[in-house]
Formats: C-alpha cells, structure tokens, sequence
C-alpha cells in the first residue's frame, strides 16, 4: 500500500453568522457560463471548489488523464420547479396523468432533467479537468462526503489512482423544515496522491471505516459537505483532523 | 510542493485476499431468456407501451410505501439468515426515488402547482412522522437495512447506471482489504411511476415497441425495475466454513467519459478504459474473457459507442444484452445482471439477447442471440450511466 497526502484543498463555506457562501461568482470560478443553467447550487458550489483546489495543485496535469480520480458526496439534485410549472399549469387545475402527458409533456425543456441529474458535480468536474480515472458518487445524507474521500484514499494507496480529488458539496438553505435545524451550503475539496509523487509541505491522511461525523458547523447543517467543510477548517486552524474515519497529520515536509 | 510526474506511469500492483461470491439473492420482472414487458396503465398514459414490473413484492411491511426499498429489502432479507457471524457491510447503489401515482397526485402535484414543495405537505408528513422528502432519500433504504444486518459499514452509491456495478466493486475491496468480513453488495432502482415514466419521455430514450439490444432496428429501451445483492466473502473464510463457492470476484475498473454528462463519448472511450482496467485488476488478458454481459441498452448511440470499445479491447468475443428480457434497471441494472450471469454460472447457461433478431451489421460485435447451454469461464459485465460514469465486473466460474 501506498502512503497517501494531502496536498490542496478548496473551501467554499459560509462565514458565521450567514449560512450562504457569500460573494460567490460561478464565472469568475471559472465555470463555463453556458452550463450554469443547468446546474444546481450544490452543483456549482462543488465544481468550483473542484477546479480550484485542483489548478491550486503545482504539476497536476503531467499526472496522465486515466490516473486522475474524482470522488464525490452529495445530495439527489432537483431540476427547477419553474421548468415544470407551465406543463402542470396546462395540464389544468385537476391532477390529471394522461392531461399532464398530452398537454403538459411537451412544454417540459429537456433541461430539466439535466439539471437534476445528481452526479453533475462529478460529470462536469471531470469534462472540464480531464479526469478520467477511478471514481464514485455517494449521495448518503451526512455520510456522503466521509464515504468520498474514504475511497478516495483507498484509490490512491492501492494504486488505482496518482492524483484523486475528494471531497462533498451541498446546498440545503431552505430545507429547514426537513432536517428541523439551520440549515447551510458548502463545499470542500481535496486533492490526494502518493507520498512518493510530492516534493514540499503535505499532510498525511489515512481512511478506515466512514462515519458521520458528530455535531453539526457553526452555520448550519451541511449535509454532505460537513465533514470536508470540517476537514477544511481544522487545515485552515493550522490543527490535524480526527473524524469520519480519517486521520489528518499536522503538515510535514516530503 | 510539485509532483514528481514521471512516476505515475504504469499501475501500481497490489496484492489482495481472494474474494468469492457464496450467496445471491435477485429480484428482476423474469428470467433473462423470455420478454416479460408487459403493459401498464400508468405507463400508457404517457405513451411508454410497455414495462417490466416485478410482481409480488410489495408485501415488505417495513416499506410499504418504497418500492425501490420493498425491492432492496427482499433481496437482503433472502440472504439475511444464512450470513455468517463477523463485520458485515452493506454497499448499495440506487437512483432516485420512486414515488407512487397517490403521491404524485396528493403531494408532489398540488405542490408544484403552487410553485414550491410547500410547507403545508412537509408540516402534515413531519406530524405523521413520516417527512416525505426523507422518505425519499436514498440513504434512508440503505440506512434501514444496514441496521437490521448490524453493519459496521455502508455506502450509497448515486454514480446513475453504474451505481450498483460500482457498488460491487466496492463491496468486494473492502472484503479484501479486510474492513468487512462479509459484504452484501449491490443495487436496487425502479423508476415505474409517473415521473420516472416522465424523465425517459423527455430524453426520448424510451423504446415505442419493444427493446431489441445490438439490433438492425433497435430504438431505445424498456424501463425495467429489480434488486440483487451478492454475498462476498474472503475465499479462505468461505472454505473454512465449507460454504458454497457460487462465482470468483476476478476484477473491476471504473472510469469517466471526460465528455458530456448526457452523451456517450462517441468512440466508447471511457467504456474501452473501464474494460482495460477492470483486465488489469484481475490480471488477465483480454484473451480470458469468454463472454460480455454489455450494458446493451438498445439506444442507437450506446450500443455503437460500446460495440466499438468491446471490439477494441476484446476483439470478436460473444456478446450479449439483457434488456430486452427484462427492461433497463437503471441504478440496479449492474447488479441484476452480474447476478443473473453468476447464476449462469451453476445452471450451466450463457445467456444470449432477447429481443435481437438481425445484429446491426454496423457493430463490430459478436452478439450471442440465443442462450447457451456452456457456461463462460469468465464474464465481464458493463455498467455505463450519465454523467459519463463506466465501471466493468470481471467474475469467473468457482
């Protein structure tokens, strides 16, 4: 098994007390502005943290396509309920199958579905950068982003992957009434390789069994971004991490 | 800090404890040599003529509302009562969630008339103890069921059509890398409801007769619905216990297309990619593999992106589909299939492709008709979904 580091990382969460990531800009983030129609906040929120920790990483792109890993945690995306709204509103005021299928049907923009395809994080994430190699989408509530980089690390040591981008994203403001608490958005992300392939400043991480992490952030349930958010933080507080079934060194020179 | 790229080239081996399969348990609307799509009036309604519905299952009390959850708890209760003692860990992969035509026209319906989920629907279910939007969290069936196993583990796959084929992966390293001592590892979707019946309608994936993979006059799929979960295990566990060797987990490789989220690349590349790394986990050649088990959905552009990588990376081997037997399980569609070829296994059967009757002479593909009655050696199943996501299975007879 190989010995795997942490070599960057990107955070986008919200600041106490606001539970939205706030001056957020997909553009200037570098998402291509044709696609933002078809992308959820989460989704957003994910693909830019994605693109940001991994242009962050010195060399990245003389690691081969076919070696470059993408794991993700999430949650099922919704496409809008705008792009519903005209076909239900013709299909009339009675709930009615065959009315909604012969008059509302065709006014559905096929984009609707796109925009609720919940792997969308990891389907243009991985066009954008090339990233071809191993990979997996978890949507498993708080877990999702514990399961993502668990496997993440796991790509890595058994050789399946050179460079894995790990991590969770998550947009909940709104679902209060769902989870019973505030709620928040966020995402972090992570790239990992081989000790042996790095030169500088890393952090070891080791995975065992994915857990949910215990307690919830300061600005509100994150869903699926709570244990990468955390992760996030405890790098930024300069302190390892323990939780979720990993274990973050302190930083250490290769 | 830089990377010091000139050592990536090549995989890195490593070495891992034997894995088998000594349980199986499926759920699918018939066996893969008979059609059994059959009309449904829901369906009809939106002008899908035909699906494969499993019958018989809704008689799961624990989710009497889920079919997707009646679907994964069949399987896993079949299996249940036969797992040997040890770490047990539950790896499911599933789709989005199902909802009944009385929860479209109670709920969801009024609801988006009124521009939102409104909080009237969520206050009433949360005063039931049932908050609908939970209900439909897939972790919820994988959450419930890892619970009654006592698993120290467990994963909800979402990777769309590779979800359940991934999950199998996953499953099976981590008995190998000794997390768990025994996996139930596998899938479980259906999409027979009215939005689901809807979300095809739109795409126009949906086949307007019937399902006919690899075919001259192939026009998309049926949408089927089913289960499966297989039970791995270290194989000198499964010996010392004296437990019945139904199949040998050989390999897996996942990839992603890199290309469009709805499109397959057009040359099968990320397909080509997933086969060539599922032959290197497994160490074998290209040569080894006796039959494909494709992802073979009957749309025009996926069966032509796949032939092509098949031939690539395997030549003239013998090909063939399920789907035209019993539908497109969408998340659960890896793990159904693995199942039923594992089963093939023991029955002495390699099971051909109901449904074609002219193989497109376009396709550089050997497609395997009519069944078989010689197993293969080894099977490699194709899993491939939106978003790009591909992952390949490599079993072989015990």
């Amino acid at each position: 098994m190989r010995e795997v580091v942490l070599v960057s990382h990107c955070c986008l969460a919200p600041v106490a007390p606001s539970n939205t990531v706030a001056g957020f800009d997909p553009v200037a983030a570098g998402l291509p502005r044709k696609s933002l129609k078809t992308m959820t906040r989460a989704v957003q929120l994910g693909v830019a943290s994605v693109l940001t920790c991994v242009r962050a990483t010195p060399g990245w792109a003389q690691v081969p396509p076919e070696r470059r890993g993408l794991f993700v945690g999430g949650s099922p995306q919704q496409g809008d309920v705008d792009d519903l709204s005209a076909a239900i509103e013709a299909a009339g005021p009675v709930p009615d199958l065959r009315a909604f299928a012969e008059r509302g049907e065709p006014l559905i923009p096929p984009l609707w579905l796109v925009k609720g395809l919940s792997n969308n994080v990891l389907g243009y994430a991985s066009a954008l950068l090339d990233l071809r190699g191993d990979n997996g989408n978890w949507c498993d509530g708080r877990l999702g982003g514990a399961v993502a980089l668990c496997n993440a690390v796991h790509a890595v040591a058994e050789g399946r992957v050179d460079l894995a981008v790990a991590g969770g994203a998550d947009a909940l403001v709104g679902a209060e009434a769902i989870f019973g608490v505030p709620c928040a958005e966020g995402a972090a992300f992570f790239v990992l390789v081989p000790r042996g392939l790095v030169s500088g400043s890393v952090r070891q991480i080791r995975a065992c069994l994915p857990r949910e992490l215990a307690g919830m952030d300061e600005v509100g349930e994150l869903g699926a971004a709570a244990l990468p958010v955390a992760l996030a933080r405890a790098i930024a507080a300069g302190r390892g991490f323990e939780g979720g079934g990993l274990t973050v060194a302190g930083v250490t020179d290769s | 800090m830089d990377l010091f790229c000139g050592r990536c080239e090549g995989l890195y081996e490593v070495s891992r404890a034997a894995v088998v399969v000594t349980g199986v348990a499926l759920r699918t609307a018939g066996p893969p040599d008979v059609a059994s799509a059959r009309p449904d009036p829901e369906a009809a309604s939106l002008d899908v003529p035909l699906v494969a519905r499993v019958d018989g299952l809704l008689e799961d009390v624990d989710f009497p509302d889920d079919r997707k959850g009646s679907l994964a708890a069949a399987v896993v209760h079949e299996l249940l009562p036969g797992l040997p003692a040890g770490r047990r860990g539950l790896f499911l992969g599933t789709g989005l969630s199902s909802l009944t035509p009385d929860e479209l026209r109670r709920d969801l319906y009024p609801s988006l008339r009124g521009g939102v989920f409104d909080r009237e629907w969520l206050a009433r279910d949360l005063e039931q103890g049932r908050p609908a939007p939970w209900r439909h969290q897939p972790e919820r069936v994988t959450a419930v069921l890892a619970a009654r196993l006592g698993a120290v583990r467990s994963e909800t796959n979402f990777s769309a059509c590779a979800a359940a084929a991934q999950s199998i992966a996953a499953g099976a390293r981590a008995v190998a890398r000794g997390d768990v001592d025994v996996a139930l590892a596998g899938g479980h979707d259906s999409m027979l409801h009215p939005l689901g019946y809807l979300s095809f309608v739109v795409l126009g994936a949906l086949s307007p007769s019937v399902g006919r993979p690899f075919d001259r006059r192939r026009d998309g799929f049926l949408i089927g619905e089913g289960a499966a979960v297989l039970q791995l295990e270290r194989e000198d566990d499964a010996r010392a216990r004296g437990a019945p060797i139904l199949a040998r987990f050989l390999g897996a490789g996942s990839s992603v297309d890199a290309h469009n989220v709805t499109a397959p690349h057009p040359e099968g590349r990320g397909a080509a990619l997933a086969m060539r790394r599922a032959l290197h986990d497994a160490r074998l050649e290209p040569g080894d593999v006796d039959y494909v088990n494709a992802h073979g959905t009957g749309t025009t552009v996926g069966d032509i992106a796949e032939a092509i990588a098949i031939h690539d990376v395997l030549g003239a081997v013998p090909t063939g589909s399920f789907k035209g037997a019993f539908g497109h399980c969408i998340a659960a569609a890896g793990a159904v299939e693995m199942a039923w070829c594992i089963l093939g296994f023991g029955l002495g059967r390699t099971w051909g492709t109901v449904g074609c009757e002219e193989p497109d002479p376009a396709l550089r593909c050997s497609v395997l008709l009519r069944p078989k009655n010689e197993p293969p050696r080894v099977v490699l199943s194709n899993s491939f979904g939106f978003g790009g996501q591909n992952c390949a299975l490599l079993f072989g007879r015990p």
